[in-house]
């Protein structure tokens, strides 16, 4: 009896202690990503202090506030050219975070990451069609991208067919779609004069540099979208994980939730490229980190990775644009570089954990 | 053709005689002899690509009933279960549960009645087992509504009645066979179902977890349908057997109407004694080893 009350108190101990290694863990990660944010403004050509960051995003949106320290031009960088970049990165970070982690889960493969049906190459293929064939006059890089993206999945669904409740088959489609834009967009670039191929190699390497005020907003609705559907569904979402006829028995319409939760992340991911470009790896990597601190939950795994990602490309953007004196670095360049090497650490560290 | 001869042949088919427990008349006798029919199946068959796997099975379960399910490999205990849980549509025939076919039940209505404990149950990423009981909370649960004290506490008592409370946090994949077992029942058991079907649960288990499993399972007090391979335990601890071979049901009933020292040579093929155990008084099957007939 003594023996159970001992167990019972133990059990009771670890799930509040598991519980609230979570809540810090999370007030943790949500400093980070404001803390990140706010130094992210103030650092580049132009050093700012904390300080006067804090003031000219506190009093200074419009010229008109006495309490407003800092000088026209400080104000001018921190509102119009640094802080929309930070958003837009931030906004990225966690989007592709977020689909990363559910893709993970409802494939329940390791490897899905939001360009798994050719999202990436769709979306170059739209942009360089309006780039060599249209013209960016008439459509814009972002409007071509999108609808390349959409277009890739889908044809992905398409070719699928009925094949698409399966995952494995899913997977493949989707890698043929890849391939098969691929080489439509590498014939037209064969075709086309140098500097289009440079814009559109700089465009699918990834950039923040031309981020407006304007253009956050289809990117943070569709997230904002996204991310309520996934935790509306997040019970069934968990109960998938522990296999497909498992969760039937649980009442779950398994091969529709699935599906719908592709499409509802090829919408976030298409958005995203369209208006970025292709940033790789964000998506594969900050779910894995999430999951080693936060457990297999796929609320917990969702939070740090909106948390994570965000704060994770606020950092590579402050990097793409500080590392070398007078250029941007594109910043698919410094994701995969940053991003494999943190990863390679946090696998050693974890392998030797076990 | 063969129905109308059928019918010529037996003048008592059309008419109610009271030895016909037709669905119209089951509920009268509920009270009597037979138990309540929870779950009926009516001719249910079931065919995959053009090959029938299940033909033909009548059968019905009463509330709290414990039937097994035997028969040899690729006889369709599976399939059969599958069938019950909607995994597999049926050809033809039909199920009824409490007296609504199965059919009528929505996704998450048929899960707050039936649940399953499947074989093996996969996982990828690193559940904790509370994780996975928590699950039985899903067809229970609207989507949109948090875990409350309440149900930490069920899930608690589920894991306490399964004796896992102390592995709750635990990653599932690191239980045993056994305990993996056992979380699943825990789960099942926040499920609050009214019948619950077991694909071989005790599979990979040893002889003591074999008996843990099935206890357990008798211990809920509600329906059980059990497909398990060890004709001894099926014995021990069912009702009725329902006797699967190549698809069609055999013989089914009482544990020693369908384990004969006949049926079970001519479905299983092998040479067996069959007594009263010394110790239970259940019947008790002992293989011939011998290989004197059936021998290489």
């Amino acid at each position: 009896m003594e023996d159970r009350i001992q167990f019972r108190l133990k059990a009771d101990k670890a799930q509040q202690g598991f519980t609230s290694r979570f809540s810090l863990f999370s007030v943790a990660a949500v400093l980070l990503l404001v803390f990140s944010a706010l130094l992210a403004t103030g650092m580049g050509s132009v050093n700012l202090s904390l300080s006067e960051v804090l003031n000219s995003l506190l009093y200074c949106r419009n010229d008109l506030n006495d309490n407003c320290l800092v000088d026209p031009i400080s104000r001018q960088i921190v509102w119009d050219i640094r802080l929309p970049r930070i958003l837009m990165a931030l906004i990225t970070g966690a989007g592709l975070s977020v689909t990363g982690a559910i893709l993970q889960s409802v494939t329940r493969n390791p490897l899905a990451d939001p360009y798994l049906f050719g999202i990436s190459s769709g979306a170059s293929l739209g942009a360089v069609i309006v780039m060599a064939v249209v013209s960016t006059a008439m459509v814009s890089i972002t409007m071509g991208a999108l609808i390349g993206g959409a277009f890739s999945v889908l044809l992905m669904l398409v070719l699928a067919g009925r094949a698409a409740v399966q995952v494995e088959r899913l997977l493949l489609s989707g890698v043929a779609v890849s391939f098969m834009l691929s080489a439509f967009t590498s014939l037209i670039l064969y075709y086309s004069n140098p500097e289009t191929a440079a814009t559109l190699l700089f465009w699918m390497m990834g950039s923040f540099s031309n981020s407006q005020w304007n253009e956050l907003w289809l990117p943070t609705g569709t997230l904002l979208v996204g991310v309520s559907l996934f935790f509306i569904y997040r019970r069934w979402l968990i109960a998938v994980q522990a296999g497909d006829e498992s969760a039937l028995t649980l009442g779950i319409p398994v091969n529709r939730l699935r599906l719908s939760m592709l499409i509802v992340c090829s919408a976030i991911t298409a958005v995203l490229v369209a208006h970025v470009g292709g940033i790789g790896f964000v998506g594969l990597m900050i779910p894995h980190i999430s999951r080693f601190i936060v457990g297999a939950q796929i609320h917990r795994i969702l939070f740090m990775s909106l948390m994570l990602g965000g704060s994770f490309m606020i950092w590579v953007d402050v990097i793409a644009r500080s590392l070398l004196k007078h250029q941007v670095l594109p910043v698919g360049i410094v994701t995969s570089a940053v991003g494999s090497f943190f990863f390679f650490v946090i696998l050693k560290h974890r392998t030797r954990l076990r | 053709m063969s129905q109308d001869r059928s019918i010529l042949n037996n003048p008592n088919s059309n008419d109610s005689s009271p030895n016909d427990l037709d669905a119209d008349h089951l509920s009268e006798y509920a009270d009597q002899s037979e138990p309540a029919g929870l779950l009926k199946a009516e001719k249910l068959t079931w065919a995959v690509d053009g090959k029938t796997i299940l033909d033909d099975l009548s059968f019905s379960v009463g509330s709290g009933e414990f039937v097994g399910v035997i028969g040899p490999n690729g006889a369709g205990k599976s399939s059969l279960l599958r069938c019950l849980y909607r995994k597999n549509q049926l050809t033809s025939g039909m199920v009824e549960f409490a007296e609504q076919s199965l059919n009528d039940y929505t996704m998450r209505g048929l899960a707050q009645k039936i649940a399953v404990v499947l074989q093996e149950p996969p996982t990828r990423f690193e559940l904790s087992v509370a994780d996975v009981i928590r699950m039985g909370l899903t067809p229970n649960k609207p989507l949109l509504s948090f875990d409350t004290l309440d149900d930490q506490k069920a899930v608690e008592e589920a894991a306490e009645q399964v004796e896992l409370s102390d592995k709750l946090e635990q990653e599932f994949n690191s239980l045993s066979g056994g305990e993996k077992q056992r979380a699943m029942i825990a789960r099942a058991i926040l499920q609050a179902p009214e019948l619950l079907l077991m694909d071989e649960p005790t599979n990979h288990l040893d002889v003591r977890h074999q008996i843990e499993v099935l206890e357990l399972a008798r211990s809920l007090n509600i329906s059980v349908i059990v497909s398990i391979h060890d004709l001894n335990l099926a014995a021990a601890y069912c009702d009725r057997l329902i006797l699967l071979n190549r698809g069609r049901i055999v013989a089914q009933g009482a544990p020693e109407l369908v384990l004969t020292k006949q049926q079970i040579q001519q479905v299983f093929e092998v040479n067996v004694h069959v007594d009263q155990h010394p110790f239970n008084r259940k019947l008790r099957i002992t293989y011939d080893l011998g290989g004197e007939k059936h021998g290489r």
